[in-house]
């Protein structure tokens, strides 16, 4: 078993664990972190790949993807906070479903 | 040996994400979700992406961590000191959860378990591609820069890290159109605390140089305008924690033209550039080098603002004690 | 075996040794002053042994000089961290102590 290989099959699992978090995760500060979560999975598939490709130097197409991508991730997830925040200010609620 | 090392620290990956996700308090999840983020960081370097590594350890696990944190004040309004019996109170919240979640439990568990096949399948068997190493190999020399990372980054994708530069704007406007989160009380920590106000003092220039030599590395080796742009953006998030908030402080012109100079200059080259009859970003080649360093500053410089002011918006804090009283 | 990679393994494992308790004290520390006194000190001695070994593994000057300013720095940040952290639990205490007494 190659490097890349655990870490591909370790990729799905994160992104797996993900979008299990946001469909049950309650609090909106969990449901941000299973997004990024999520996102971690699938940079975790394009750095592995790009270890498989590697010749000299591993593929750098991917790791400047990932590089953009972790930035947007991070942005967004800035604004999904400023909104939660807002939400709560606004209603006292800390998630979306109401039963408490 | 390479194996054992890799697989545990996938396994702490998994963990850390998993643990994040179930713990019982937010506080507890965000210090595990902070952990999740280093472990990820210490798989990319095993995988030979040292400029990734820096880049989530930075950005996505500090930086994000901190808004977290942050935002962890509006949540727990009463602060753990008062709860008197925690584990009775765990049992409550999990009850509860269960209760009115098992008729969706199932399914969504059943649905999660077959798309965790498939998806385990699919990056099993992707089909070997070659993808474009020897590209980017046979390409290196003439983009100016030594390091294949930068070189993508700045010159054969510039497209992506300047519309990136883009939505990192357009986040801080859109937090900004948010508006109106909760102020607390400005501690006023600097003023009152030697340590305190030392240690600004004394990581300020620390963080500034080291920012510059990874902005400047970044042509030989992992770094580059990101993480030099965080490393710049700690200073700011550092010195409004100490109660001195730069980016307010600053005329409103200069704060402006600071959070744009960055998309504004990659846009104003790519268009003469492509007034002078070549593609979008194709540099010269022999100012090729010159130009991306200057890009790169420059685009350090809006990104640590964008980053500041984010943490500014998020994190207002007022002289005026009265709003406290309520939260206490 | 050489007496190089003898030294580092050794180095290593005092460093992980200190590692170790110093997780420990965490995990079984009843309050926070103690909890951070077990982070801090442990800890920080388990990382200096760390970069010791690996300044012995590289054998260069300038490398061992960026590792031993990389210790330095974790050192001020984590005793000015945990020193805020101390300040906070004690004011926290203190006014939950003067609401009480009122």
């Amino acid at each position: 078993m190659e490097t890349y290989q655990i870490y591909n099959l370790t990729s799905a699992v994160l992104f797996v664990i993900g979008i299990g978090g946001v469909f049950a995760a309650r609090h909106f500060i969990r449901k941000i972190i299973a997004t990024i979560i999520m996102g971690g999975g699938v940079f975790l598939s394009f750095v592995s790949f790009a270890e498989r490709d590697a010749l000299t130097f591993a593929d750098p197409v991917p790791h400047a993807l990932v590089i953009t991508g972790i930035v947007v991730a991070v942005a967004s997830a800035a604004f999904a906070l400023a909104l939660a925040r807002r939400i709560y200010q606004l209603t006292g609620e800390e998630s979306f479903t109401n039963d408490k | 040996m390479s194996v054992l090392i890799d697989g545990l620290l996938a396994i702490l990956a998994i963990y850390l994400a998993l643990q994040s996700l179930l713990a019982p308090r937010l506080i507890k999840s965000v210090f595990l979700f902070f952990a999740f983020g280093l472990a990820l960081a210490l798989a990319w370097v095993r995988l030979g992406a040292v400029d990734v590594a820096i880049t989530e350890a930075a950005i996505a696990s500090g930086f994000l961590g901190v808004l977290f944190l942050d935002a962890l004040r509006d949540f727990s309004p009463a602060f753990p000191a008062k709860q008197k019996n925690p584990e009775a109170a765990h049992n409550v919240l999990v009850k509860n959860n269960t209760k009115s979640l098992l008729l969706s439990r199932i399914p969504l568990g059943l649905g999660l378990g077959l798309f965790l096949l498939i998806a385990l399948e699919a990056v099993w068997k992707t089909p070997e591609g070659g993808g474009l190493t020897a590209a980017a190999e046979a390409f290196l020399p003439e983009s100016g820069v030594e390091h294949p990372v930068t070189a993508v980054l700045l010159n054969f994708r510039a497209y992506d890290t300047w519309l990136e530069i883009g939505v990192i704007l357009m986040g801080l406007l859109a937090i900004f159109a948010v508006g109106g989160i909760k102020v607390y009380r400005k501690p006023n920590m600097a003023a009152q605390d030697p340590m305190l106000r030392q240690v600004i003092m004394f990581f300020t220039p620390v963080l500034f140089l080291f920012g510059a030599f990874l902005l400047y590395f970044g042509k030989t080796g992992p770094g580059g305008a990101f993480q030099a742009a965080v490393l710049w953006g700690a200073i700011g998030i550092l010195l409004h924690l100490g109660g001195k908030s730069i980016i307010e402080e600053i005329p409103r012109w200069l704060r402006q033209l600071i959070l744009t100079v960055g998309i504004l200059f990659f846009l104003v080259l790519g268009f003469l550039f492509v007034a002078g009859g070549n593609a979008l970003f194709e540099y010269p080649r022999a100012y090729a080098g010159l130009l991306i360093l200057i890009i790169e500053t420059l685009a350090a410089i809006s990104i640590a603002a964008a980053l500041t002011a984010i943490f500014a918006n998020l994190n207002q804090m007022k002289e005026d004690p009265n709003e406290t009283e309520s939260i206490n | 075996m050489t007496i190089h990679e003898l030294i580092t393994v050794i180095l290593l494992v005092v460093g992980c040794f200190f590692f170790l308790a110093g997780t420990l004290g965490v995990l079984r520390f009843p309050d926070l002053f103690s909890r951070l006194h077990a982070l801090t000190k442990a800890d920080n001695l388990g990382l200096g042994f760390i970069a010791a070994g690996m300044a012995v593994y590289i054998a260069s000057p300038w490398a061992a000089l960026k590792i031993f300013f990389i210790w330095l720095f974790t050192l001020l940040a984590s005793s000015t961290s945990c020193y805020l952290i101390a300040r906070f639990q004690k004011e926290q205490e203190q006014t939950k102590n003067g609401k009480e007494g009122e």
